[in-house]
């Protein structure tokens, strides 16, 4: 168990892994929404700016947790 | 540019970049343009001094009231920014106020430096720029306006003749909405150039009473001209030639008149000058029409007759202003309208997201710790919400990519570049060379939002001083406090309204047929009662939504994307806000006519009548502000060819009832005219609903992300 946060180094800089991980989290939702258009499966969604920040939000956590570990 | 800086430097001011965006922002493609606003940008700039240094003495020690206070300012500014002048005195107006009081409210010591600072060096750069633009590159507005002014003149007159063959039975509709396109964007071309015109052409300057008088009458045309052919569905049937004998030579003079115009404005002198023409009807022949028909020819004789004006205005105006001919009396002021003070919905909406755009910056400023940027998050944040709500139909996303290309482009030359520079002439140098690719890459004006974007990141990042420093921090803080914003900007679009095209589109369409609704319920009103201030207001209010919605619906139907709707095409959705258009102008048209007395005997013999028509069509209304999808083309056709038979009937038996001089030819013709305005309001609905059958609305009714 890790209780300080390991940060990544790409050339030299430092950056947060809660960076890079909501990077790839909102890139993943963007891909997801785009398929949910591509099928009109978004029409099930009341509100899908809503479901947009929420799949950010599952996906950053997602990879936070299992691929970019802090 | 290089020379604004080079002066701020050797004069020793912090923050020499704020020369460097007054020239980058007020450089157009004319000098007379250019001058227009860098003049609008000092007048914002002192303004927004004084408002600035106001606020920070008023309220020194209280952050919240100063918040509140300021964001209604801000408010105001961005409200003010969406009318049809001034928009860019106001953006500044607003913008510089939130960059003084956002770097000097937090320590207030040299708030004064600051404001002051702000205007010296925005008057430099504008000084700079008008020199060099004047004296190195003296690119006059006047032979712009001149062709501009000829390519208007003559699209209309084409777009006339078409209307003529339109008229004959020999109509080409894509030709004619293709021009009509074209005389859109002429006439803004032309209004713009006329402004810049007056500033750097004295000769213009001297005769600004004609030319402004000229954009009326322009503008009178144009709408009179598409009134004019909407109505020719209804006189098709009949034969005007021998309904109206001189109608031939008329329309010949009405050609020869803008040939003439045409003509004046290569500065030759008319070959011919104005006839007058009355346009009479064959009595006997009309009085054999049915009713419904008679009241189709009054409406298009009044159209005619007002065109016969207009053109003879124009013809005048041009012979005075190219000296042909003797002063003309006219003036603009005859032909401005008359707004009043009248609230715009949309627009309100524009300033309660930059309000909240603001709060929420500021917030996030305030309660995160250490947000990057600090306060340049609050300026940055609000300056983009008030640009931005211009064009709410541009998507947030769309400024991102452009917004990480600049910062990553002056990252690089800061990084890498800078450094390796040891006089101004190297840095004197970059700042030529990046700045003429960034206005070369983007010169077009759609890409005028990258481009003040690119420049502005590129002076903010390299911010240039005496005492210069390089820190990749500052650069990586810049780019990461692009985040926020853009969380922030997303957040205020989309609350409460969703900003996507074809949700924005179908709620405007909503509020314009509700509109609609409340107009049409207006006709109930008696004549012989003056109407409350506020009944009056009300109608205001409609009337302007009724007129200007179809215009905003223009905006957001070229935003939608069509490949999501099955078997619908861009063209198709733009017949949809064309039939709008002509609803409106019907609409108008009824309004008008029923303002003009009609015949006692009439009213009391037909109110029933027109009364059930009127109450009919409001339904209609009522339910498409609901649901647009209702409308049926067949079920309005046979209900309005229902109601005409029955009225054709009604008023048969009420014109043989009629004494002897109980209805005099005055009450004849704008009862004519009514009825014939009540004929137009169906069919355009008719219209409406024939394009409207071809949209998806299913789809267009979908969420989608």
């Amino acid at each position: 168990m890790y209780l300080i946060p390991r940060e990544l180094v790409i050339g030299g800089v430092y950056f947060p892994p809660l960076l890079i991980a909501s990077m790839f989290g909102i890139a993943a939702a963007g891909a997801t929404a785009h398929l949910l258009n591509r099928y009109r499966l978004s029409r099930f969604f009341a509100y899908p700016p809503l479901v947009l920040l929420a799949l950010s939000v599952i996906y950053t956590i997602v990879i936070g947790t299992f691929l970019i570990r802090g | 540019m290089v020379i604004a800086y080079d002066i701020a430097l050797w004069m020793d001011w912090d923050r020499p970049h704020w020369a460097g965006f007054a020239v980058a922002f007020i450089s157009l493609a004319t000098v007379g343009q250019s001058l227009n606003k860098g003049v609008m940008r000092m007048l914002g700039t002192l303004v927004s001094a004084v408002v600035a240094l106001t606020f920070i003495s008023l309220f020194p020690q209280d952050r919240w009231l100063f918040i509140l206070i300021f964001s209604v300012y801000i408010g105001f500014c961005t409200y003010m920014m969406g009318g049809a002048k001034l928009q860019y005195f106001w953006f500044v107006c607003g913008f510089v106020t939130v960059i003084i009081c956002m770097d000097a409210g937090p320590n207030s010591i040299d708030a004064f430096q600051t404001a002051l600072l702000r205007v010296e060096e925005s008057g430099l750069g504008i000084l700079v720029y008008s020199l060099v633009a004047m004296l190195l590159w003296p690119n006059s507005t006047s032979a712009d306006f001149d062709t501009a002014t000829r390519n208007l003149a003559s699209t209309q007159h084409q777009l006339y003749r078409l209307y003529l063959d339109h008229l004959h039975g020999q109509g080409n509709v894509e030709e004619e909405q293709t021009l009509r396109a074209k005389e859109f964007e002429e006439q803004i071309r032309f209004s713009e150039f006329l402004d810049a015109a007056e500033t750097d052409s004295y000769e213009v300057w001297e005769l600004r009473q004609q030319w402004r008088f000229y954009r009326c009458q322009v503008a009178d045309l144009t709408e009179t001209m598409e009134r004019w052919r909407q109505s020719f569905a209804e006189v098709e049937v009949l034969n005007l030639k021998h309904l109206l004998p001189n109608l031939g030579v008329f329309c010949t003079e009405l050609e020869g008149r803008l040939a003439e115009i045409e003509r004046m404005l290569d500065n030759q002198a008319p070959q011919t000058f104005i006839k007058l023409i009355n346009l009479n009807q064959n009595e006997s022949r009309a009085r054999r029409l049915s009713h419904f028909h008679k009241a189709a020819l009054t409406v298009t004789l009044t159209q005619l007759q007002h065109m016969d004006q207009v053109s003879r205005n124009l013809f005048e105006t041009i012979q005075d202003i190219k000296g042909f001919g003797s002063p003309s009396t006219e003036t603009a002021k005859a032909c401005m309208p008359q707004a009043g003070l009248m609230v715009d919905t949309d627009r309100l909406a524009a300033a309660s997201g930059v309000m909240a755009t603001l709060w929420l910056a500021y917030l996030a400023f305030i309660y995160v710790n250490d947000i990057p940027g600090g306060t340049v998050i609050v300026t940055m944040a609000t300056v983009l919400g008030m640009a931005m709500s211009t064009m709410p139909h541009i998507p947030i996303v769309l400024l991102f990519i452009p917004a990480v290309i600049s910062v990553l482009f002056a990252g690089i030359l800061y990084i890498f570049l800078m450094p390796q520079l040891t006089s101004f002439i190297g840095l004197g140098s970059m700042i030529f060379v990046v700045t003429f690719v960034i206005c070369y890459l983007f010169a077009a004006p759609k890409q005028a939002l990258g481009r003040a974007f690119g420049l502005a990141m590129f002076v903010t990042i390299i911010s240039v001083s005496n005492q210069q420093t390089y820190s990749f921090l500052s650069v990586a803080n810049t780019a990461l406090m692009l985040l926020p914003i853009f969380v922030i900007l997303s957040i205020t679009a989309h609350v409460p309204f969703s900003p996507k095209p074809e949700r924005a589109f179908l709620r405007l369409l909503g509020r314009f047929f509700r509109s609609c609704e409340y107009l049409l319920s207006t006709m109930r009103w008696d004549p012989t009662r003056t109407p409350t201030v506020l009944d009056r207001r009300r109608k205001a209010f409609h009337t302007r939504e009724v007129a200007t919605l179809p215009q905003k619906l223009i905006t957001w139907s070229s935003a939608i994307d069509t490949k999501t709707l099955r078997n619908t095409t861009p063209l198709q959705v733009q017949a949809v806000v064309t039939s709008l258009e002509e609803l409106s102008f019907r609409l108008h048209e009824l309004l008008e006519a029923r303002d003009k007395p009609q015949a006692d005997f009439l009213v009391q013999e037909l109110l029933e009548d027109i009364r059930a028509w009127r109450l009919r069509i409001q339904r209609m209304f009522q339910r498409m502000s609901e649901d647009p999808t209702l409308g049926r083309q067949k079920a309005f056709r046979s209900k309005l060819t229902e109601i005409m038979e029955h009225l054709e009937q009604r008023i048969e038996e009420t014109m043989d009832k009629a004494a002897e001089g109980q209805i005099c030819d005055k009450d004849g013709e704008n009862f004519y005219r009514l009825l014939g305005a009540f004929r137009g309001v169906s069919e355009a609905l008719v219209e409406f609903a024939k394009h409207a059958n071809a949209i998806d609305w299913v789809r267009l009714r979908e969420a989608r992300f």
